[in-house]
């Protein structure tokens, strides 16, 4: 169990997929302009990541090394399939802003990523705490860029059609922000304070950049 | 078919107005990872424009003969469209590497990287089945094969500008002092971010 622990809590910190190891970018900036749409986001993220992890980790002995990469994307490219139907079904508002975006977790690399490196190698219960703990990792730094970009932007923050925080009256807010400079500068940012705390807790490790 | 001048303009939104990587922010992956170097990001530039266009050649054959005559497009488009391109690369990749060494030589490390690049499947899905990405509101309901081939290019040109001046950028930044927490990518990133500022001045050009 403190394996098992141990594993799910390399996502959240010093092996964070957007912090640390820079993978799976384009989506994080794209959709982080709203709260509810980097939840959303970060939900489709999870379920995708956990799933494809389960059927690849238990598939591990059966799938041949040589065609591994086209059928990992055939496996993603299914619960892409089920979160796409689903998502257009329940929550059209949200898509109608993702939209582009949930198609394109087949090519996210955080996903393509885990499969390679973890679940091809290690058993499913293992492979289901990386899953978790690169969704959550994932998904905590969406909403914390979203919610920035989205305070200082706009001066409130939405949830459908209610308000759940509004800054004082007398707030200008730049939209600078919400547009694509904003996202960079607030992530840049972003690192900086993610590697503050991994190097006050001395465990920081050098992550390779996404080569993708 | 369109004039000369709407193919022109059409190159432009998506080489300039629209463009992929600072505006979209499709395809951040090889931006921030091979552009620490200007040769690199050149090899990369080349082999984006040379597998986009190819692929979008073949998702538009495969939409408009396949997938949507058989009326499976709307629920198939996502493992159709990456299957081909995976294989596609694979292809390219096999014959380049016997047919001319010299162009291997210049693109093929590039070339699996770029499989599962989300430009390559943005664009190529744009081009098969416009207007679903927004990517370009000057597109019509659905574009001819040379619409498509131009609009293509012009994606992957303005993909290859915008990662040769970041390259640039990148390489003299080396040499700045830059404070210990802020070096590599952090600074990387501020530099994106005023880059992308000159780019959204565009917005708006030609009514584009």
């Amino acid at each position: 169990m403190s394996e098992w622990f141990r594993v799910f809590r390399q996502g959240l910190g010093i092996e964070n997929p957007l912090t640390v190891l820079m993978i799976g970018l384009c989506a994080t900036l794209a959709v982080s302009t709203q709260f509810q749409n980097a939840l959303f986001m970060g939900l489709a993220v999870i379920f995708v990541l956990v799933m494809s992890n389960v059927l690849i980790s238990v598939f591990r002995k059966a799938i041949p090394s040589e065609v591994r990469i086209p059928i990992f994307i055939v496996v993603i490219a299914s619960f892409v399939t089920i979160v796409d139907l689903v998502m257009k079904a329940f929550v059209p508002s949200v898509y109608g802003v993702l939209g582009i975006w949930i198609p394109l977790i087949v090519v996210n690399c955080v996903i393509l990523g885990r499969a390679e490196a973890f679940a091809y190698h290690n058993e499913v219960g293992l492979s289901i705490a990386d899953g978790l703990g690169m969704g959550i990792g994932y998904s905590t730094v969406i909403v914390l860029l979203a919610v920035i970009r989205e305070l200082l932007g706009t001066g409130k923050i939405i949830w459908f059609d209610s308000t759940l925080i509004s800054l004082p009256a007398g707030y200008a807010p730049p939209s600078l922000f919400l547009l694509f400079p904003g996202a960079f500068l607030v992530f840049a940012f972003m690192i900086v304070g993610a590697r503050w705390i991994n190097e006050r807790t001395e465990a920081r490790k050098e992550g390779p950049a996404c080569r993708v | 078919m369109s004039s000369v001048g709407q193919l022109a303009l059409l190159f432009i939104g998506a080489a300039l107005i629209n463009n992929i990587l600072l505006t979209r922010f499709i395809g951040l992956c090889p931006f921030f990872g091979v552009s620490s170097n200007m040769e690199t990001s050149i090899g990369m530039s080349l082999s984006v424009i040379f597998v986009m266009v190819m692929a979008s050649t073949a998702t538009w054959v495969a939409w408009e003969f396949i997938l949507a005559p058989l009326g499976v497009g709307e629920f198939l488009y996502i493992p159709a469209f990456i299957l081909i391109i995976a294989s596609l690369v694979q292809f390219v990749e096999m014959y380049l590497r016997k047919a001319s060494p010299v162009l291997y030589r210049a693109m093929g490390i590039y070339l699996p990287l770029i499989t599962t690049n989300c430009a390559v499947l943005a664009t190529a899905t744009e081009a098969a089945k416009p207007g679903f990405f927004k990517m370009n509101i000057a597109l019509g309901a659905s574009l001819g094969l040379g619409e498509a081939l131009v609009y293509t290019l012009g994606v992957s040109v303005g993909f290859g500008f915008a990662l040769i001046t970041f390259a640039a950028l990148r390489e003299r930044l080396e040499l700045a002092p830059v404070s210990r927490l802020m070096k590599g990518t952090p600074i990387a990133f501020i530099t994106a971010g005023l880059l992308s500022l000159a780019y959204v001045g565009m917005s708006g050009w030609f009514g584009l």
